[in-house]
């Protein structure tokens, strides 16, 4: 009795798992699959769920004009979790079974585990916000990114901290390297601006207290302190410092330029006092003022971190698919380079498409800001400083890309 | 759904941790010894497979020492790697018993775990060794995911036959006298300490070569892959698949590994339900385990196939 029902529940879902089979082959005839790999759960959850809203509009809005040459574009979307070993697994299911020619969305971690995966099985595979420097090595054959490297990040702060006229910095760093990296750049900027660093110090989050690290930066007296940490971390030190007597300046980094930490640390102890460096879509671009008309409308809420990036893959691929000459990862390779620079400047697919279809050479401006891709396959950046100001973030500064040439 | 790449997955991961749970076999079921840092010799066959292999350090990199050797020496080097280390941990702990070994085994691994994330010059810290280098068996005529797969399952077939003819030897019931009766495997005159250190070394090898293995599959190596979660994966297949048996502790962890997969074997054309599924995932997971604890089918079916 038992074996029998164990036998035909196997053969229940082998019969299911066949017409699944035989649906998506006879459904890829007259589409194009791309794979949305985000974490959907974990630390990076909200953020994930930013960027696959964002790609889904994207593709949305692709279809909507027709879709590509190729075909409607389909999306597979799956959890990592962000780990960089369940995101291997995905995405090769993505590539072998589904049949995807490109996959977006992974982090840090997982972009960089699957750089091997995507130049063997030629697909090309994009991130909307890893930062990770590794990628300034591995990127650009298959491997792109519409977001600038974290050293960017580094260089913004830099500039402000030596614009800002400040005599002695310190630096509190929390130990990961999407703080690290862009410290370090920071921390060679104040060398070569002749500021004087006071303190160094790496910290690892997690702590209760970080009266330790705290005691001989507080003791030096800075002028500003750079504070390179989470939300959770970042919090501690501030209220810590504060309470320990620190009555200079702060530049944060893009973790903390949240309206939350008002609330958390205490708005009267940030007013006027603190700065926060994030790289920042120029919100002035036609393209970005389309792309959040765009977003309002379909979503009702302001996009979040990335969308514009994540929108912009969307569009990228789509239109590197209308221009390459196979429908597959390798001919997006072979011409996603052209359509991000160079040629007519187009701002949605639709238009691209009409200008391709002309027989015109495209440029697709961003909603995120111009995407040329640098050998890395990574566009440069620009960032803003926003100072607090009763209780809430305000812009005082903007960095275009072309201020760190 | 594409179910011969379900095939490989499952036979390549479940073959790799399949390894682990083995070796865990060994140790718990039959040596006694509760080793709660299974992960530590994961890692550090891992990182020694990439540090022989990888080239050495250029531009941003902060790790010291990249060898840049072939393959197989690193392969070689992991077990050696993870053989130093229990011999490092296994020395001063293995006196403790029960539980005071599961935490000592615990603590070293999250030491581990906080050397490879603080050091920077093991490995790049949080950064990681990417883009880890492995053979290509394109020149065997053969694809990656069928070659890993049959090299995990190799592996995996290789640790089993061992520990069984180990296990089936006059040395093997020493083990098991060791763990029934400590004082009348002394009174007999075994060196209970030397076979508990023997095991516990034995055992760790294998860890380190699948370490490696998992190095060449993922091409990356990074404090996050090697967490205590790892361990407890290792753990659950063991309970699942029920003790004491090699047949049990694989189809343990296939089963899991499986089950992992075929959750995610569907694709989910939209975000919303992909969010769904991983939020049931662990739900349904959950259920699964009281299910199989309760009624053990993994267990039932060895004995089965060992009564018939």
């Amino acid at each position: 009795m038992k074996t029998q029902t164990i036998r035909s529940m196997l053969l229940k879902s082998t019969l299911l798992a066949g017409t699944f089979a035989a649906s998506t082959l006879a459904a890829s005839a007259q589409e194009v699959t791309i794979g949305v790999l985000v974490p959907l759960t974990g630390e990076l959850g909200e953020f994930g769920k930013i960027v696959a809203g964002a790609v889904e509009l994207g593709v949305a809005e692709v279809n909507a004009a027709g879709g590509t040459k190729c075909g409607m574009i389909r999306t597979v979307v799956a959890d990592t979790g962000g780990n960089p070993e369940v995101g291997i697994r995905e995405a090769t299911k993505m590539i072998e079974s589904e049949g995807a020619v490109a996959v977006v969305g992974p982090t840090s971690g997982v972009m960089v585990a699957l750089v091997d995966l995507a130049k063997r099985t030629k697909t090309v595979i994009m991130s909307p916000y890893a930062g990770t420097i590794t990628l300034n090595e591995l990127g650009g054959d298959y491997v792109y990114r519409t977001v600038s490297s974290d050293l960017g990040d580094g260089a913004a702060s830099g500039l402000w901290l030596s614009e800002k006229g400040y005599k002695r910095v310190a630096m509190l760093v929390q130990n990961e390297e999407s703080t690290i990296s862009p410290a370090q750049v920071a921390k060679d900027k104040l060398a070569a601006s002749g500021i004087e660093l006071t303190d160094y110090v790496i910290y690892n989050p997690g702590q209760p207290s970080y009266q330790a690290e705290l005691v001989s930066v507080l003791a030096n007296a800075p002028d500003a302190i750079y504070l390179a940490g989470g939300q959770e971390s970042g919090v501690t030190v501030i209220k810590e410092a504060t309470a320990g007597g620190f009555e200079g300046e702060w530049l944060f980094t893009a973790d903390l330029a949240v309206p939350e930490i008002f609330d958390a640390v205490g708005a009267q102890y940030l007013n006027d006092r603190a700065f926060v460096e994030f790289a920042d879509a120029d919100s002035s671009l036609p393209e970005y003022k389309a792309f959040d008309a765009l977003y309002q409308e379909k979503n009702g809420a302001e996009p979040g971190p990335f969308a514009a990036n994540s929108f912009d893959m969307a569009n990228l691929i789509a239109l590197s698919l209308e221009k390459a000459d196979a429908c597959t990862g390798e001919g997006i390779n072979a011409v996603i380079r052209d359509i991000a620079d160079g040629g007519e400047a187009v701002s949605s697919f639709a238009a691209g498409k009409e200008a391709i279809a002309a027989g015109k050479d495209v440029n697709y401006e961003g909603a995120s800001g111009p995407l040329a891709f640098d050998a890395s396959g990574t566009p440069a950046g620009s960032y803003s400083i926003q100072q607090a100001k009763d209780g809430k973030w305000e812009n005082v500064k903007f960095y275009p890309a072309s201020a760190f040439e | 759904m594409n179910l011969v790449q379900l095939f490989l997955a499952v036979v390549m991961f479940g073959s790799l941790f399949s390894v682990l749970t083995l070796s865990l076999n060994l140790q718990y079921a039959r040596g006694g010894m509760i080793n709660f840092g299974t992960v530590a010799y994961f890692a550090a066959g891992a990182y020694a497979y990439a540090i022989v292999t990888q080239e050495p350090p250029s531009g941003l990199d902060q790790y010291l020492v990249g060898l840049h050797g072939p393959w197989w020496a690193g392969f070689l080097a992991a077990g050696v790697a993870s053989m130093a280390f229990a011999v490092l941990t296994g020395w001063p702990t293995l006196r403790l018993r029960g539980e005071y070994l599961a935490l000592t085994t615990f603590a070293f691994a999250e030491m581990l775990h906080s050397l490879l994330v603080n050091e920077r010059r093991i490995g790049n810290g949080t950064v990681g060794l990417a883009n880890v280098e492995r053979p290509d068996p394109g020149s065997l005529g053969l694809p990656d995911a069928w070659a890993y797969a049959g090299a995990a399952f190799l592996l995996m077939l290789a640790t089993a036959l061992v520990f069984r003819r180990l296990l089936a030897s006059p040395y093997g019931r020493a083990i098991d006298a060791v763990r029934d009766d400590e004082t009348a495997a002394e009174a007999i005159g075994k060196d209970i300490a030397r076979l508990r250190f023997e095991v516990f070394v034995i055992s760790a090898v294998p860890i380190g070569f699948a370490g490696a293995l998992y190095a060449m599959i993922t091409t990356l190596v990074s404090p996050d892959l090697f967490t205590a979660e790892v361990t407890f994966f290792v753990w659950i297949a063991l309970v699942l698949g029920g003790e004491r048996t090699i047949l049990g502790a694989v189809l343990g962890t296939m089963a899991l590994v499986g089950f992992q997969e075929l959750v995610r074997a569907f694709p989910f054309e939209s975000v919303r339900a992909a969010e769904i599924a991983a939020a049931g995932e662990d739900i349904v997971t959950g259920i699964l385990f009281i299910l199989i604890l309760r009624w053990q089918p993994f267990e039932a079916m060895v004995k089965r196939r060992a009564a018939a």
